[in-house]
């Protein structure tokens, strides 16, 4: 028996044979040619190029079957990019100085790729994979190498594709009816492979390092998606534990699954109201099949973040309804820029030592009266379409308020001028995630429709503890009485007033903390799509009074262990010994992750 | 040699598979077909230069060729952008 420790890219246990496929770009020796040689390297050369793209075609078939049209046309970029007459041309210029066609053509491949990694544009930078796979495909020709990317599997094979990387032609012909899991030598949580796992619900390791050099194929393993492990060769004592534990999860899977149009009411009948968290539109639809009742938090800093051009109002629009139109008529509520100057495209504005306490969110935005109101017409005009929100970052005063509901009347009143439609009554709401909002939240309930608590910054300002530092990690908890308190005055203030208080941090998805806001009187929650059906699990699962009563417990405790105990205990007494609490979803912040650390 | 201004009107912009369309339809043309955008110029019929032009949605590019079909190699290449690509 052998583990292999990698990277968890994509939670999941399958058991079942090894299929080692090796497509990575091979070592080529540099080799001299004489001059008389040059024609005849030059033909090899092309000969070469017209079999890759002959493989080409057939790739593109097989991809077709597998993965679709839409997909299998990235095969039609790849063969362009061998008829390309400056890559040819370069490679021909190599070899007429006297360099064999191998390593001719490996430099100026090597050098594309530099050239579209360094690029500026995301579009040129996603092209660097084909760009590999065309590196490998025309060098296992002229290296005479096996071809080894079919991925010809029987049906039902419950196969581990171990790889060197996932290169788009082994993704689009991934035979979904063989390969079970994915596990790769390359890559880390966030890089291609692991989210393409993610999203096609394939348990996936990464990052093995030398998997593919020390495997033959056909070996028995099992794949430990969440914990990042590839055993081969497992004792009986493995297997059976790891088959009893598949069962589970797949049992637990179900059960999510089931709760998707479940209700999310307390056992003593208190009617929560769940919603998600959107960062990209992409994510629009997940969340809404995830069954969600509209979006807590969208956030807009992917139309600024890594662009050359701030976005114009058109732009701003269509993605803002696009979400919109996703949720059908369940609240939006969208976050105004909540970035610092310096992730701005223009301005020219330097990075600050201290970002946290920086010129950014609703100060940058008050500053930049044309680009903030650049984005309120836009928000103004999806508002058409749907319950949408705004909610202000950052905030510590009423005055910001203020100064941001004149700007949106400006901002209304130049598209009376235009003659465009609008909504005219839009709800403007804060964010609560500074101790001064909480402790002037009296100040603030006459000029806002609601409350949202950001627990990720409200812990950091609360706490003094700069939630991305490792060192810290420990002491970075939502679960410290003065946290629990600033959010329970939140809430107090805000209902009294009449206000809906949500809390939208991720917080919200940990069990132990979901109990404590339920228990702090918290009615409203969001968080990010996957989390949906936990959270509503653990509402379903659990009495609100009861919650109440450790909430309160854990409001009067001395330190952030003791209010966690007050609430696991009860919360496991609820929920007996369910896996999914033991597991929990560890609370991921800037890479660190805070979990419950008591169990029944 | 004759040259037109053209818009990207597609929401994506000129990314992979319009390069591709682009380097295509160029190829069927004896002249020589140069894209511009600011003070970058690429050779229209070579995927890796139109790719590198990165021109975004809203960005304007200047079609130019030079040679005996010049003018159905300008309408080819302005009706594909103008098009979408196929695409939204």
């Amino acid at each position: 028996m052998h583990t292999f420790t990698g990277i968890p890219a994509s939670r999941g246990i399958v058991i079942g044979p090894v299929h080692v496929l090796r497509w990575e770009v091979p070592e080529v020796r540099h080799r001299i040619i004489s001059d008389e040689a040059v024609p005849d390297e030059i033909a090899r050369l092309h000969t070469a190029i017209g079999r890759a793209k002959d493989r080409l075609r057939e790739v593109r078939g097989r991809a077709e079957k597998h993965a679709g049209d839409e997909e299998a046309a990235i095969f039609d970029v790849q063969a362009s990019m061998l008829e390309d007459s400056e890559l040819i041309g370069g490679v021909e210029s190599l070899i007429r100085q006297n360099i064999g066609a191998e390593k001719a053509f490996d430099l100026v491949m090597l050098e594309w790729r530099q050239h579209f990694a360094k690029h500026t544009h995301a579009m040129l930078r996603e092209r660097v994979s084909d760009l590999v796979d065309l590196h490998i495909r025309v060098l296992s020709v002229l290296l005479d190498l096996p071809d080894h990317d079919p991925v010809d599997l029987p049906p039902g094979a419950n196969a581990i594709l171990i790889t060197h990387d996932l290169t788009p032609s082994l993704t689009v012909q991934l035979d979904r009816n063989a390969i079970a899991a994915i596990a790769t030598d390359e890559g880390t949580r966030a890089s291609h492979v692991a989210i393409l796992a993610r999203s096609l619900g394939l348990p996936a390791v990464v990052g093995l390092r030398d998997a593919v050099g020390r495997l033959h194929g056909h070996e028995l393993a099992i794949l430990d998606g969440s914990s990042g492990l590839l055993i081969v060769d497992p004792t009986e004592e493995h297997l059976t534990a790891y088959r009893d534990r598949a069962l589970r999860e797949q049992a637990d899977e179900i059960e999510l699954g089931q709760l998707a149009t479940a209700e999310p009411m307390t056992l003593d009948g208190v009617r929560m109201t769940l919603r998600a968290n959107v960062d990209l539109p992409d994510e629009a639809e997940q969340g809404a099949q995830s069954g969600a009742e509209g979006v807590g938090l969208m956030r807009t800093e992917f139309l600024v973040v890594g662009r050359a051009t701030m976005p114009d109002e058109e732009e701003q629009y269509r993605e803002y309804s696009r979400v919109v139109k996703a949720f059908d008529g369940h609240p939006v509520v969208i976050r105004t820029f909540d970035l610092g100057g310096d992730k701005l495209p223009v301005g020219g504005y330097p990075a600050e030592a201290n970002p946290f306490l920086g010129w950014r969110a609703i100060r940058m935005c008050l500053d930049e009266p044309e680009l903030f109101k650049t984005q309120l017409r836009a928000l103004l005009r999806a508002a058409l379409h749907g319950d949408v929100r705004i909610m202000l970052p950052l905030i510590v005063s009423v005055a910001e308020v203020r100064q941001a509901r004149a700007l949106l009347n400006e901002a209304a009143a130049e598209l009376d001028a235009r003659g465009v439609d609008y909504r005219h009554d839009i709800p403007l709401g804060v964010m609560v995630e500074t101790p001064a909002a909480v402790i002037v939240a009296d100040t603030l309930v006459n000029d806002v429709s609601f409350f949202s608590v950001g627990t990720n910054d409200l812990v950091q300002y609360t706490l003094a503890v700069d939630r991305g530092n490792a060192n810290l990690a420990s002491r970075y908890t939502p679960l410290h009485p003065a946290v629990l308190r600033l959010i329970q005055r939140t809430v107090e203030i805000g209902h009294q007033a009449g206000l809906e208080v949500a809390v939208c941090g991720e917080m919200a998805s940990q069990p132990v903390m979901a109990f404590a806001l339920i228990g702090l009187g918290v009615r409203e929650l969001s968080v990010a799509p996957r989390s949906v059906p936990l959270v509503k699990r653990i509402i379903r699962g659990v009495s609100a009074e009861i919650a109440r009563e450790a909430a309160a417990a854990a409001v009067a405790a001395d330190t952030a262990q003791a209010a966690h105990d007050a609430l696991a205990e009860r919360l496991y007494s609820a929920f007996g010994d369910a896996p999914f609490l033991r597991h929990g979803l560890p609370v991921v912040v800037d890479g660190h992750s805070f979990e419950s650390s008591a169990g029944p | 040699m004759i040259e037109r201004e053209v818009q990207i009107v597609n929401r994506d912009g000129m990314h992979a598979r319009p390069a591709a369309q682009i380097v295509k339809t160029a190829a069927k043309f004896q002249c020589e077909i140069t894209l511009v955008r600011d003070d970058t110029e690429v050779n229209g019929k070579s995927i890796m230069g139109v790719m590198m032009l990165a021109a975004a949605f809203g960005s304007t590019i200047t079609l130019r060729a030079d040679g005996p079909d010049e003018e159905q190699a300008v309408e080819a290449l302005a009706a594909i952008v103008a098009n979408k690509f196929g695409e939204s």
